[in-house]
Formats: structure tokens, C-alpha cells, sequence
């Protein structure tokens, strides 16, 4: 019994060891292979044709739906109403106009919740098209996933206890900051504590709630993320502190392979931001103050 | 290509230091939270089995609060809870090892009172017959017979425990899942990150496993096992 097991285990890792090594064979020769992701059909699109589509759009098209990541907890970008249970704000008004375009139907979206944590493993496994998660963009990203222009820019924020009598960031000298895993809050404020000439330590947290937790509770003194999703969280005895710093860049995000859908976005973005679509959604959800 | 590219390895290999920072804060708060999950077990595992009746409500008090609320809600409240209540702000290691000690106790007092009761009533009987005491009843030889039900199960707890820890990183505790969730979350390099992380952890559970085995063994007097 005991041997039987141990054969399996064995074989188990060689498995998973060799389909490593499969997967990653590729990632050394060539970094953007222009082919999609693997979810895509291979019936490619004649060029002859009228509104041809790029195979990794069309195969989006092909299935008649949208699949996008969005927050489902961060007030006026990505938001689930909880009484309608509608999926509401910026990104998620983002991602209907992308399916009115690909698909021609704004409510082909299919909209699954992400965190911080699983944008990334969600698009890899070709469970979701896009990002569009309030997603900020830096180079150690983009060796991972395509990333469009921001969107929109949001700077970062910190929100504190009323009786703390902070005013401005240099306030927070020899304090706590609690920040997100998985956000670049971290980097930005130590970058500029150096700055500033400051002392900040830091507490990181899986979730919003919990850092709202922490501060509460007097683990931390600040809460420090996008002002924006900070904005959610003011309660009767906190505030935001007037200043702010570094501004964020979000943009949608797409599996590295889909070179065809980011293509697509990126085009998208840019004309949006040019002929001020994109600027109307923002002002529409009060995010322009 | 993917979520385990070469050069994510790469980063990972240039910031192994940082595993092996959170590796070692695992290892320490396992051998601390053990050791409490240990003691307590076995007190309360006495006490579930003594004649005064308060003693054995109180065990399975304790065995029952602990054993039927999640492990992450006492770490939750230990850490933001009393604070709150009571003002008072125990350190991450200190809640670690305590929650973790605690709820892995209620455990193994059941270990205990299971490897107890394993052994026939008629030995306790008769060795009160023979004008033992109750206390050398329970040493001579009640307890060396139980040892030997109660180490396959003490295993699993052990092991269990040590991958229980991993609860410290919801506090901001930088163990080694801590370690792996901050690094990957920043590069977003989570394939490298979390076999790394199962490495490390197995590292620390495999040998315990092995050891329980071998004592497993030497307590069945050396007889083959199968």
C-alpha cells in the first residue's frame, strides 16, 4: 500500500515537472508569439472579408460573450449593487461598451469577481478575456500580461483615524501604514517617505476590509490604496487625508498570447480617450473631482 | 510563456532570501505552537478523564469552543477583536502561536482522551485494586499503552498544525504564504512563488512525518507495520 502510494506521488510530480518544462519552453525563444490564446478556434478569418476581425476578437465574437474580472467591492468602478445585483461602474460600463463592440450587444458581458490576488492566475487560465480591475500598470507587469493605456489615473490616498490630526503625508512620520498584497501602494509610499525624509512601516493585508479592520482597531494608523477605492470606506470617525501622491495608471489587462485582443483594446482605449467617450463615463460616475 | 516562465523563476531565485525569512518565522512558530497544542492536549486530555465532574465540563468547553469555530475567526479576533474590546494589542508571533496553540490543542485533547479510553477500564480497575494510586494507575500504565494509539493521530495534528500557521499571513504575519502572497502579488509571479512555498512547507512536514513513523514503530516494539 505504502509502495503503491509512493509510486503515485512520484509520478504525480514528474508529471507536473514535465508539463512546467512544456510550458515554459516557449516563453525562452520567442516572448510575443503572434499566435491567440489558446481558447480560440482556428478558424482564422479570411483578410479578404469586410470587418474582419482578428482571430483572438473573433473568437470572442464566435462565442457571443464577453468574459471580464472586475472588482465586485470597490464603489463606482467596479461594483455589486447589492440590492439589484447589477454589476455597476466605470470599468464595468467599460466592459459593456467593449462587447457592444465586438459583439454588438452591451450585455453579452460576463463579469467575474476578482481580487488583487487572482486577476492574474483568472487570465492565464483563460478563464476571463480581460481585466479591468482598477488594475495598475507597472513594467514588472507587463512581462506577465499585456496591458492597454490607462483608462484612468488615480492617486494614492491615505485614510486615517479623525483623532490621529493628520493633514498631510509628512504627518505620518514613525507610523503604520496598512496596504493591499498585491498592490503597488507599498513601493510608491516608501518611495516617497525617501522622499520626504520620513520613517513609514508597513502592515500588508489580503483585502480591503481587513485593512479597514486594522484601522479600526489601532493596528495601523492609516489605510493607504487608490483614493478612489478609498472613498468607500470613510467612516463617522475617519477621513481622508488631503494629500495625495503618485497617480495610478489603470489599464484592461489580457493574457500575454492574446496579442489580438490586446491589439484590439489598446485601439479601442486610445480612440475612446481621443473622440472623449471615455471621458463622458467618467464624468458620468463622478471620478473627473 | 505562462504563469511558470523562466525568467519568474529567475526573480525568484534572486529573492530567495526573503523564503527562507519566512520559511524560518513558519518553522519558528510551529515548534512554539506545538509545544503549547502539546500541553494544553494533554491537560485537558487528563482532565476529560478524572472522576470531579466541573474538571471534565470544563474540557469540553474548551474541546468544543475551539474545534466548531473556524481557526481564522479566533486569529481575526485575537488580532482586531480584543484590541478593540479590551485594548490590549498582542503581538502577530504571540497571537500565532497562541491561536494556532490553542485551536490545534483542542485537538489533540481529543487525541488524548481517545488514546485514554483506548485502553481498557479493567486495567484502571485492577491496578486500583492492587493499591496503585489513581496518579500511577495513569503513568505506569494506562498512559505508556495510549502513547501507542495516540501517535498516528498526534502526527496528523502536528502536521496539520505546522500548515495552519499559515493563518498568520491574514495578520500581516511574514511567514512563509505571507512571503509568497506579497512577493507574487507585487510581480505577479505566483507560479514560481507558490511551489515554492509548498516546497518549503513540505520541507518542514515530510521529516515530521517520518520521524512520527519511525516512533511508531519503535513503540509497537519494533514490529513490522503494514
Amino acid at each position: 500500500m505504502k509502495k503503491l502510494l509512493s509510486l503515485l506521488l512520484v509520478a504525480v510530480l514528474a508529471l507536473s515537472l514535465f508539463a512546467c518544462a512544456a510550458k515554459e519552453t516557449p516563453a525562452a525563444s520567442d516572448p510575443t508569439p503572434p499566435v491567440s490564446d489558446a481558447a480560440a478556434p482556428d478558424d482564422a478569418a479570411e483578410p479578404d472579408a469586410p470587418e474582419v476581425l482578428p482571430a483572438g476578437v473573433q473568437a470572442i465574437k464566435d462565442r457571443g460573450v464577453f468574459r471580464v474580472g472586475v472588482k465586485v467591492d470597490v464603489p463606482k468602478y467596479g461594483f455589486q449593487n447589492p440590492d439589484t445585483g447589477e454589476q455597476e461602474g466605470l470599468e464595468a460600463d467599460l466592459a459593456r461598451a467593449i462587447a457592444k463592440k465586438i459583439i454588438g450587444d452591451e450585455n453579452a458581458v460576463e463579469f467575474t469577481a476578482v481580487t488583487a490576488q487572482t486577476r492574474g492566475p483568472l487570465l492565464d487560465n483563460n478563464e476571463v478575456d480581460a481585466i479591468i480591475a482598477t488594475f495598475t500598470i507597472t513594467e514588472e507587469r507587463k512581462l506577465s500580461y499585456n496591458f492597454t493605456t490607462a483608462y484612468f489615473q488615480d492617486a494614492i490616498g491615505f485614510l486615517v483615524k479623525k483623532d490621529l490630526g493628520a493633514t498631510k503625508i509628512s504627518d505620518l512620520d514613525g507610523k503604520t501604514v496598512g496596504v493591499a498584497q498585491s498592490a503597488t501602494t507599498k513601493a510608491a509610499i516608501e518611495e516617497k517617505a525617501a522622499e520626504l525624509g520620513i520613517k513609514i512601516s508597513f502592515l500588508e493585508f489580503g483585502s480591503y476590509p481587513e485593512i479597514n479592520a486594522a484601522l479600526m482597531s489601532g493596528r495601523v494608523d492609516a489605510f493607504s490604496v487608490d483614493k478612489s477605492i478609498l472613498l468607500g470606506y470613510i467612516g463617522d470617525d475617519t477621513e481622508i487625508i488631503d494629500e495625495t501622491f503618485k497617480p495610478q495608471e489603470y489599464g484592461i489587462a489580457t493574457k500575454l498570447a492574446n496579442t489580438d485582443l490586446a491589439a484590439y483594446l489598446e485601439d479601442y482605449i486610445t480612440t475612446s480617450l481621443g473622440d472623449g467617450t471615455l471621458d463622458a463615463l467618467i464624468s458620468e460616475w463622478g471620478l473627473d473631482k | 510563456m505562462g504563469p511558470f516562465a523562466w525568467f519568474k523563476w529567475e526573480a525568484l531565485f534572486a529573492d530567495l532570501p526573503q523564503f527562507f525569512r519566512g520559511f524560518g518565522y513558519t518553522f519558528l512558530l510551529s515548534v512554539a505552537a506545538l509545544a503549547l497544542a502539546l500541553v494544553l492536549g494533554i491537560i485537558f486530555g487528563l482532565l476529560c478523564e478524572v472522576q470531579f465532574a466541573p474538571f471534565r465540563a470544563i474540557s469540553r468547553v474548551y474541546v468544543e469552543f475551539f474545534q466548531n469555530t473556524p481557526l481564522l475567526i479566533q486569529v481575526f479576533f485575537l488580532y482586531n477583536g480584543l484590541p478593540l474590546i479590551f485594548g490590549l494589542k498582542l503581538s502577530v508571533t504571540t497571537i500565532g502561536i497562541i491561536g494556532v496553540g490553542l485551536y490545534h490543542g483542542a485537538y489533540i485533547t481529543e487525541v488524548v482522551r481517545a488514546g485514554i479510553g483506548s485502553v481498557s477500564r479493567g486495567q484502571l480497575e485492577a491496578g486500583l485494586s492492587q493499591g496503585f494510586t489513581y496518579t500511577q494507575v495513569m503513568l505506569e500504565i494506562i498512559l505508556p499503552q495510549a502513547v501507542r494509539v495516540m501517535l498516528p493521530p498526534l502526527t496528523n495534528q502536528a502536521v496539520n498544525l505546522i500548515k495552519n500557521t499559515s493563518v498568520v499571513a491574514i495578520i500581516s504575519g511574514a511567514d512563509i504564504m505571507f512571503t509568497a502572497k506579497s512577493w507574487s502579488g507585487w510581480n505577479q509571479y505566483y507560479g514560481p512563488a507558490f511551489v515554492a512555498a509548498g516546497i518549503l512547507y513540505f520541507v518542514i512536514c515530510f521529516p515530521l512525518a517520518k520521524l512520527a513513523t519511525h516512533l511508531e514503530n519503535k513503540v509497537h516494539g519494533g514490529a513490522v507495520n503494514g
